[in-house]
């Protein structure tokens, strides 16, 4: 009798697993085919260049590095530790909220670096943002100086492939403590607690870059539309300006400039109040490969937004 | 820090249960204008949800934020902080949350939000339909459902005979085209429904990813009263009380304002110039198409009122209202518009407050509309007082005083009445009132079961200044 219990939780255990196994692959396989299709896409540069499928690697590792960091283990086991940044960074690469938001983080350091050398424009100190530390109101010098050190933290990191988990939006910020929570580690669970309540103590979603670039767009006001010019404030400032303008998430407005993207970079300036004229400046200075339609020019401003509103809603 | 004060706009903070128990000017009228209360659970949607992730999580959050107050779109940057209070075992306890509004921006920036606000209207109208239908794309009827026992008959036509067009089981008011029109126009008729006496709104609602080619359509009808038992009915039937609709203020309204706010707009723009270089007088004609609309607009308020104020059994609350206190807040509503022309509003300070029975939003209005006509009509650099007093017979009263031209005997005859504007149209278009404000503050002023009156000039001089009494119900000692 007792046999027979002890085998049925054996055979429930390996059929959990063959189930859970075969799922995973399942998985795997049903993406093959777009992820593979995006990778050899002959239309223009892909979505997926090997940069940016690196920088999204290593920054996954390293959020799962933070969190494993402050759970009181022996630093000398360094076995152990890299085995158990795999289980999370595994846990994390399997949410949608977190990968989305961290390919935009890889595509915005992608595009600064190519904008710098392409177009010249500086990644930290844009001539806006020095006008902006130049203020004569010293609440908007200071936000933009916080600002400039962000950005310049951001550059560097971007360029170790690593991501501080106190630079993540509030919505990402909370999925990622979720996963931790649930990552299977072993670890006892007051000392998980413990760790997450370290991360959240530090957080504050209005002192990262992108709370910071948030703020100042806001305290332009109207004068945000001055930011819509790339080479005039830099990616960073742009793409905040042109979602806070156009009631856009910020990581839609950093897709946007991804010069395959052409199309809905115009729909957007154009929905935050850019001219025609002036939007074509915008996508020459990213290098667009796709025309506009004719006719782009005369579509309102009321237009652009309805559409804007319509297409981002799926 | 310190440095940061001057851009924070407003400041306040909600307790464990994201009530706002404390908040700066700004932050607690928008509150207000959202129907909240202070100390009250926090009215305002978009930062209810804030405070709630903020509080659930206990992590710090940055945002922008806007809302509407009821008139403008308002809005800024949000941080809004866990508070954190130590709880029986020295572990943190969310008590509550601080909220911090930096970059407060208010009026038309942006009107981006059309469509949010169709929404709202159409998910209000769906919980208030009493019989709902589904149509094809060709609007012929599929099914429909009713909850309410004069559609009854409605139903049974529909089951004897199916699939008809929906314009073909009712009756349309007003619309006497072939049938099918356009569902647009369609959407928002007048109805009346075969067995109910009441009347009915209609609402087509395209269903389907495109509102240009729908794969079908919600059909709601509303009713503009609810149903009564029989013998109400009739009574009703008698007053004339089931013809009564509200249509400027529930369907012109909110679907005109939109357009006029983007006519005011886009004007003012080309009369500043904005778009570029352009001759004088097209910057002339801009201004007058801005000034055109902005009266339109506000004529559209006031007709939406006065349909409020004219609806058989109008009742106004009967809540205690300090009278100095809504004086002040009228006064620093219209200080911009006082400044503007070096006019100062003086309001009684008083030692002990007066209480009226009656309903604040309603009172505030009425003075709005005294003080904002004596603002009008004083010369510049003069003043405008606001005296509060006790009154006798059960009575207190707020008086009005300009140092303008005053009124006359004759004027004093006829100054309340419907689109009364007393010649003043002719002041170069200064004014752009309908002639409905004072109208209107005397019809609330009754309906709070007190008066308005224009006080009798009291000397001989040029400018003698108008002086209006609005008296109101003592509010009775408890």
């Amino acid at each position: 009798m007792g046999k027979m219990a002890i085998d049925r939780s054996q055979s429930t255990l390996v059929d959990a697993f063959l189930r859970d196994e075969m799922a995973r692959g399942n998985r795997a396989l049903r993406s093959v085919a777009p992820v593979i299709g995006h990778m050899l896409d002959s239309e223009g540069p892909s979505l997926f260049g090997d940069a940016i499928v690196a920088r999204l690697r290593g920054m996954i590792n390293d959020i799962a590095a933070q969190f494993v960091g402050e759970l009181p283990l022996n630093p000398e086991n360094s076995e152990m530790l890299k085995a158990l940044v795999d289980v999370v960074a595994q846990q994390l690469a399997s949410d949608e909220t977190v990968v989305d938001h961290l390919y935009s983080v890889a595509l915005e350091g992608h595009l600064t670096a190519k904008l710098k050398q392409t177009a010249s424009i500086d990644p930290v100190l844009s001539p806006l943002m020095q006008e902006l530390i130049a203020s004569d109101k010293p609440e908007i010098a200071e936000i933009a100086m916080s600002t400039m050190a962000a950005q310049s933290r951001f550059a560097q990191s971007q360029n170790r492939m690593e991501m501080p988990v106190g630079e993540l939006p509030f919505e990402v910020f909370s999925r990622v403590l979720d996963l931790f929570e649930a990552a299977p580690l072993g670890a006892g669970k007051h000392h998980i607690d413990a760790a997450i309540a370290k991360l959240k103590r530090a957080y504050d979603e209005g002192a990262g870059r992108i709370g910071l670039l948030a703020r100042l767009s806001s305290s332009m006001h109207g004068g945000a539309i001055a930011a819509l010019d790339l080479s005039h404030a830099g990616l960073a400032l742009f793409a905040s300006a042109m979602a806070s303008l156009t009631g856009q998430p910020r990581e839609h407005a950093v897709f946007a400039c991804h010069e395959a993207q052409i199309v809905r970079l115009a729909l957007m300036l154009k929905a935050a109040g850019l001219s025609a004229h002036a939007i074509e400046g915008q996508l020459a200075v990213l290098g667009g490969t796709k025309p506009l339609p004719d006719g782009f020019a005369a579509l309102s401003q009321s237009v652009a937004q309805d559409t804007l509103r319509e297409m981002s809603e799926v | 820090m310190n440095r940061q004060q001057s851009i924070i706009a407003a400041h306040g903070l909600t307790d464990e249960h994201d009530r706002l128990v404390k908040a700066d000017e700004l932050l607690a009228e928008l509150q207000e204008a959202c129907g909240g209360r202070l100390p009250g659970a926090l009215a305002v949607p978009e930062l209810r949800e804030l405070v709630r992730q903020c509080r659930e999580r206990g992590l710090r959050i940055a945002r922008e934020f806007s809302a509407f107050d009821g008139q403008d779109k308002v809005g800024g940057f949000v941080r809004v902080h866990p508070v954190l209070e130590t709880g029986e075992d020295d572990t943190d306890v969310i008590g509550g949350c601080e909220i911090i509004i930096e970059n407060w921006l208010s009026g038309a920036q942006g009107d981006a939000q059309t469509r949010t606000s169709v929404d709202w209207l159409d998910a209000a109208d769906r919980a208030s339909a009493e019989i709902t239908a589904q149509l094809d794309a060709r609007q012929k009827l599929q099914f429909i459902t009713s909850f309410s026992s004069d559609a009854e008959a409605l139903c049974e036509a529909v089951e004897a005979a199916p699939g008809k067009l929906w314009s073909e089981y009712v009756e349309l008011d007003g619309i006497a085209h072939e049938q099918p029109l356009h569902w647009r126009l369609l959407d928002g008729a007048k109805v009346t429904v075969p067995g109910s006496d009441r009347s009915w709104r209609a609402r087509v609602l395209p269903v389907g990813p495109s509102a240009s080619a729908p794969r079908g359509f919600e059909l709601l009808f509303i009713a503009n009263e609810p149903l009564k038992g029989d013998a109400h009915r009739e009574e009703a039937l008698e007053n004339g009380e089931l013809q009564h609709s509200r249509l400027v203020g529930s369907a012109l309204t909110p679907v005109l304002r939109q357009p006029i706010a983007r006519i005011v707009a886009n004007a003012e723009t080309i009369h500043a110039r904005l778009a570029g270089p352009l001759r004088d007088e097209y910057s002339e004609y801009a201004a007058n198409i801005a000034a055109a609309g902005q009266h339109l607009a506000g004529m559209l308020d006031d007709l939406a009122d006065l349909e409020v104020v004219e609806a058989p059994g109008f009742k106004a609350a009967k809540e205690r209202v300090d009278l100095a206190d809504v004086a002040q807040r009228a006064a620093g509503i219209l200080g911009v518009r006082a400044q503007a022309r070096g006019i100062s509003v003086k309001v009684d300070k008083l030692a002990e407050p007066i209480y009226a029975q009656a309903e604040f939003r309603r009172v505030l209005q009425v003075l709005i509309n005294l003080i904002g006509n004596a603002i009008a009509y004083s010369p510049e650099e003069s003043q405008v007082s606001v005296n509060v007093d006790e009154g006798s017979l059960g009575m207190v009263s707020v008086t009005v005083t300009d140092q303008g031209p005053g009124i006359t005997k004759a004027q004093a005859g006829k100054i309340f009445n419907k689109f009364e504007r007393l010649g003043r149209d002719s002041d170069g278009g200064n004014d752009t009132g309908s002639g409905l404000g004072l109208f209107i503050s005397r019809k609330l002023a009754l309906a709070m079961e007190g008066n308005l009156e224009v006080l009798p000039q009291q000397q001989n001089t040029d400018m003698p200044g108008a002086q209006f009494k609005l008296s109101l119900p003592v509010m009775p000692a408890e």
